[in-house]
């Protein structure tokens, strides 16, 4: 099913779902084993006081899948600046038969 | 096996549909997703106008986020764009992901949105997946899987010979 296979392909995918997979589900799972807050926000008491601080700042991890996003628009850039495999051009459908 | 040299992208982008029930979910899938951003876009619209101030004070509270100073700097020196263009482009971005129109380009602009939602709001509380993050996945999902194709004005646009002959804009369509 699938025509990607350059190195660029397989990094990009490699690259931007390791780093939006390393920040929501690897340091969420970190951030869980450490103890409360379970979340990613300060936990407070009754009165609104501040009684526990998240393990991994909040914006290390959304940072993280920022950048997996980004990754992903480079990647799609880069495929619109490059030629593709099939041309620039359209051409007629063709049926053909495999060996 | 056959071969489609038709369409290059074919390989890369096209989902091995199981059935029509997968063309059906990604059409329903789409038509909500829109709706969420059209209503969100129309009712700032009917209730302020192109002047939604809130816009701008919204970026330029989001002080200390992964995105750096870019949202306040945004929110103090683009004010003039971003006050009209908060309910427009979401009332535009809702309007042509429900007609499966430039559905790619305008799930970008979803999902541009949505980052500054999901980083902006913060609701953190219970972890980072919330349903900021989930509408930034959608509006992923739909560019992804080209959604506009299903049910949307993008099937026939991208048989148009002016698309045909060029197929890179298949990556703003499907």
């Amino acid at each position: 099913m699938t025509q990607i296979k350059s190195t660029v392909d397989r990094a990009a995918m490699a690259v931007s779902g390791g780093l939006i997979l390393l920040g929501v589900v690897v340091l969420g799972l970190i951030e869980t084993l450490a103890g409360q807050p379970y979340g990613a926000a300060p936990l407070t008491n009754d009165a609104g006081e501040v009684i526990a601080m998240p393990l991994i700042d909040p914006n290390l991890r959304t940072g993280l899948v920022i950048l997996g996003l980004v990754v992903l628009l480079l990647w799609g850039l880069y495929k619109l600046a490059t030629p593709m495999a099939g041309g620039d051009t359209e051409t007629t459908p063709v049926e053909s038969t495999a060996d | 096996m056959s071969t489609n040299t038709a369409n290059p992208l074919a390989g890369e982008f096209e989902l091995a549909m199981d059935g029509p029930l997968t063309a059906y979910w990604l059409a329903i899938l789409r038509v909500l997703t829109g709706w969420w951003f059209f209503h969100a876009g129309m009712t700032k619209l009917l209730e302020d106008g192109l002047a939604y101030s809130y816009g701008p004070m919204y970026m330029q509270g989001m002080e200390g986020t992964a995105l750096g100073p870019i949202p306040v700097w945004m929110g103090n020196n683009l004010a003039w764009l971003i006050a009209p263009g908060v309910p427009l482009f979401e009332t535009l971005i809702g309007l042509a992901i429900m007609a499966g129109v430039l559905t790619r380009l305008a799930a970008f602009g979803g999902a541009f949105f949505m980052v500054l939602f999901w980083v902006g709001n913060a609701g953190f509380g219970h972890g980072l997946v919330n349903s900021d993050l989930m509408g930034l996945l959608l509006f992923v999902t739909i560019m992804v899987l080209a959604a506009g194709r299903y049910y949307g004005l993008d099937a026939v646009i991208e048989k148009l010979q002016f698309v045909q002959q060029r197929p890179k804009l298949r990556y703003l369509l499907g």
